[in-house]
């Protein structure tokens, strides 16, 4: 692959406080990249790092072969889309997207149409002449979007725009970014907490922790494949219990009690090693016996949240408590408090070494 | 130019270069003249303590400081009487009359205080409406109401009652009616609700215009010299005679440093206790 | 306690009333109820150069006194509230020293220093002095509305392309206007009211309206200064009203789309 934007040991101390340390990465141009992780876990700091309004304590970031380290920001050519979107109150919508264009010694007559059509382009046309006060939150979006790529900017870069918006607005917005980029082609960098917004829209999902790349990989891979306990935890709904190798594909958990599990596509682990064994809700069974085929263990069942489509039931395995997702229609027959057995497939069980 | 202020920037030299103007403006022109005053009570007419000692021990500068004082103090406690029940009486009606009280109180605010003494020297004067009110309550040989310490004293609380009501209504608003509610609903009324529940929820604001008041107060000139008696002056004025009739500026600095001691003392011991930015806001 | 509350207000308003109809007296000492009305006292206001002059002495210096006192705090408004530094403390409380000072300690001072500077009586000694006690207010209007401004704006400036001269131009200023204004106003009434300094320091060919106005009613009480008081007083009600009535009638206009609908 190769890469346009590349960071290499970014380092950003506070004194004694590590807020990132060694983060390394390669985006290819055109990708559409997720920084994924919780709060205080170094996305957004990174970010301000490749933005140039936070300076690495070590290392670069370079774009097109470009070293940025000592570029201001508004040298960098890249866009950017705040949080709370940032427009010019004291400017129209069109005079917000003219901006960049003004600084760049564009005039105004062909600066504002050129804004207009941009406008367009984001599904605002004829919004021009509003002032963002008098647009709801969804079209002062759109507004900086189209504010953030009219000049053409090497780099498109979203921190955690959508945060607040209402579910309904937030995914014809995911949808409509998504649409955008892929039109212009424009290498993107998305921050967000949300991970079912970095599972929809990602070519490639970085997820963050403690300052640090916990693991980067394209959204269904980091799904089914994640290479930490953070990753499984963080990404998805995960059943995590502690277990030890016995033999290639063999461990054994007090929890679950033997498990089987496929070696292809897992981490090495030898015998005798502790491991964390991870099985997602939704590739569990529940049944009043054990199942042919499948791996069992005994669990006693302590609540279940019926959502309609689905039903979440909360059980107990020896002292652990594990989430399994089942069909609504299949949850009808289970009652609180009762003994059931939880069973899956082999393939469902996923070796996490780290 | 960019390069110097990205280098000034870099030493933390820039805040400071902009501060300077300001700065060196004010060292120039206020610390200079304010100094000035320190020096010449110590320095004329010769180098000395002479001048306070006269203006701490004669028995007309101790009559003058007592008379400010005990003045300053009435006035304030007459804005509280005046400002507290107008404060609740916004804070109990419905938003529009609160709006038009408010009204009333920023434009008195806004009116200079040259201008409102001269309306009260209009109020009360011989031929005046007041004059002409009591008259028509039939009252015979009505007393002289103008250059009295009724008129300067009553004036200057005209002055300064908005300074009372603004701090205590603006604390009041705040207070949540549900407190009051359930106040109420455990038992209490009328007075026992003003002691337990307002008096002490407004305190802050009361301590805060309380102050206000007393230390403008102190330092009055315009309406005591106007309207005030001859005979019971207040410092200011008496600081404003010695200057300009007599030309003492020893004894007249004396006074003024005194007085700007006494002020700068009464805000320290607020400012330990609540802190200064409280008091403008 | 309603009743006291009424008299209360009475006793707010009346004062403030009162010069309105007295301005209008025809007769030549302070006489109520006045024997008639009309408008000769206004007439004589606007044709007396002792009292033009004045009037326009205060309203030449508050605007120097503006733009000087602008010109002073808004840079150091900036470096205080968007800086950390040593010595911060200390320049707040410099600052909001002149608040602190009786105004007759400064006239004193002013007397004296600007009597050996050969400044006393002249527009210039009463700018220099005045803009100091206009320094207080118009700061703390000022970084109020400092504090309150949103950074991201600026940012997004920045990674627009916009240098920091720029941005400061195109994004803080035109953002920062209203603050600016309304510090400007508040340093403009500091100095056009000021009274005590003036008393002491302006005169002659520098003489204040206020300075004026008090030598006036201290000899003679003449009823012109109900005319001036009155001009006065509405001045500041229609400063007060204005703006309440303007944002009525804007509402009213801009009944236009619908700020608040769903994208």
């Amino acid at each position: 692959m190769s890469s346009y934007l590349s960071l290499s040991g970014i380092n950003k101390t506070y004194g004694n406080f590590t807020a990132l340390g060694d983060v390394n990465l390669e985006v290819a141009k055109g990708e559409f990249v997720t920084f994924l992780g919780p709060s205080g876990s170094g996305k957004t700091t990174t970010l301000m790092i490749i933005a140039g309004f936070e300076k690495a304590t070590r290392g670069a970031v370079t774009i097109g072969g470009t070293d940025l380290s000592d570029l201001d920001p508004h040298q960098r050519n890249i866009g950017i889309v705040f949080q709370n979107y940032g427009l010019f109150p004291h400017r129209t919508a069109a005079e917000n997207v003219f901006f960049p264009l003004q600084m760049r010694g564009t005039k105004r007559g062909p600066g504002l149409r050129r804004a207009e059509e941009m406008l367009e382009m984001v599904g605002l046309a004829g919004f021009g002449h509003r002032y963002p006060k008098e647009l709801s939150g969804g079209q002062q979006q759109r507004v900086a979007l189209a504010r953030a790529l009219v000049f053409e900017p090497s780099l498109l870069l979203l921190d955690e725009p959508l945060g607040a918006l209402d579910k309904n607005l937030r995914e014809q917005m995911q949808i409509e970014i998504k649409r955008i980029q892929r039109a212009l082609g424009v290498t993107t960098i998305f921050v967000t907490h949300d991970q079912t917004e970095a599972m929809s829209m990602s070519d490639r999902i970085v997820v963050f922790d403690k300052g640090a790349i916990e693991q980067a990989g394209a959204p269904l891979d980091i799904y089914h494949r994640p290479q930490t306990r953070f990753v499984a935890g963080f990404v998805g709904e995960s059943n995590l219990v502690p277990a030890r190798i016995e033999a290639e594909g063999v461990a054994q958990s007090p929890v679950l009690g033997r498990v089987a599990y496929l070696p292809e596509g897992q981490p090495q682990a030898a015998p005798g090693q502790e491991v964390t064994l991870m099985i997602r809700p939704e590739h569990m069974k529940l049944s009043r016996a054990p199942l042919d085929g499948r791996m069992n263990a005994p669990m006693r069942i302590e609540t279940i949240v019926n959502y309609g489509d689905n039903a979440l039931v909360i059980g107990r395995a020896g002292d652990t408590l594990l989430r399994v997702r089942v069909l609504g229609a299949d949850v009808v027959i289970l009652k609180e408090g009762e003994d059931c057995t939880l069973s899956w497939l082999p393939e469902a069980a996923r070796l996490v070494t780290r | 130019m960019a390069s110097l202020s990205k280098l000034a920037e870099r030493s933390n030299l820039w805040p400071w270069l902009l501060l300077l103007p300001l700065a060196g403006y004010m060292a120039i022109f206020f610390v200079i003249p304010l100094a000035d005053v320190a020096i010449m009570s110590v320095t004329e007419p010769k180098p000395s303590l002479a001048n306070y000692e006269k203006v701490l021990t004669g028995a007309l500068y101790q009559k003058v400081f007592l008379n400010t004082f005990l003045t300053a103090a009435l006035v304030t406690v007459c804005c509280l009487l005046v400002g507290f029940p107008l404060a609740y009486l916004m804070s109990v009606s419905t938003p529009r009359v609160a709006m038009l009280i408010l009204l009333l109180v920023t434009m008195s605010f806004w009116t200079s205080f040259l201008v409102r003494t001269y309306a009260w020297m209009v109020l009360l004067g011989n031929n005046g409406p007041a004059i002409w009110a009591m008259g028509m309550l039939g009252i015979e040989n009505p007393p002289r109401l103008l250059f009295t310490r009724f008129s300067s004293t009553l004036a200057m609380v005209h002055m300064l009652a908005p300074y009372m009501i603004m701090n205590i209504y603006s604390v009041m608003k705040k207070i949540d009616p549900a407190l009051v509610r359930s106040a109420e609903s455990l038992g209490a009324r009328g007075g026992s609700l003003l002691r337990h529940v307002y008096l002490p929820l407004t305190a802050p604001g009361i301590a805060n215009g309380s102050v206000l008041v007393f230390v403008i107060c102190l330092g009055f000139y315009v309406t005591p010299v106007l309207l005030g008696s001859p005979r019971e002056q207040m410092i200011a004025g008496l600081i404003g005679h010695q200057i300009e009739e007599f030309l003492n500026f020893g004894l007249g600095s004396a006074m003024a440093m005194i007085l700007l001691a006494v002020t700068l003392a009464i805000l320290a011991v607020y400012h330990r206790r609540f802190g200064l930015d409280k008091l403008w806001g | 306690m309603r009743l006291f509350g009424f008299a209360i207000v009475l006793f707010i308003a009346a004062p403030l009333v009162i010069v309105v109809p007295m301005s209008f007296s025809t007769a030549s000492s302070l006489q109520f109820p006045p024997p008639g009305y009309g408008w000769q006292y206004y007439v004589s206001y606007f044709n007396d150069p002792g009292w033009l002059r004045p009037t326009w002495n205060s309203i030449f210096i508050a605007s120097a006194v503006t733009v000087l006192t602008m010109l002073l705090v808004t840079p150091a408004a900036f470096a205080l509230v968007r800086h950390r530094f040593r010595g911060k403390g200390a320049a707040n409380v410099m600052m909001m020293m002149p608040m602190a000072v009786p105004h007759i300690v400064m006239a004193v001072g002013y007397y004296s220093v600007f009597g050996q500077m050969g400044i006393v009586h002249t527009k210039i000694g009463v700018i220099l002095a005045h803009t100091c006690l206009s320094v207080p207010i118009a700061f703390l209007v000022l970084s109020a509305n400092l504090k309150g401004f949103d950074r991201t704006l600026e940012r997004a400036a920045r990674s627009l392309g916009a240098t920091p001269a720029q941005t400061f131009w195109h994004v803080t200023l035109p953002i920062l206007r209203p603050g600016l204004v309304i510090s400007a106003l508040f340093a403009f009434i500091q100095s056009f009211d000021e009274t005590v300094v003036a008393i002491f320091i302006s005169g002659r060919n520098a003489e204040t309206l206020p300075r004026k106005m008090f030598d006036s009613i201290r000899q003679e009480a003449d009823p012109v200064i109900a005319v001036i008081s009155t001009l006065l007083f509405v001045a500041v009600a229609l400063g007060l009203i204005a703006p309440i009535l303007w944002r009525a009638a804007a509402k009213s206009l801009r009944r236009g789309p619908a700020p608040a609908g769903r994208a």
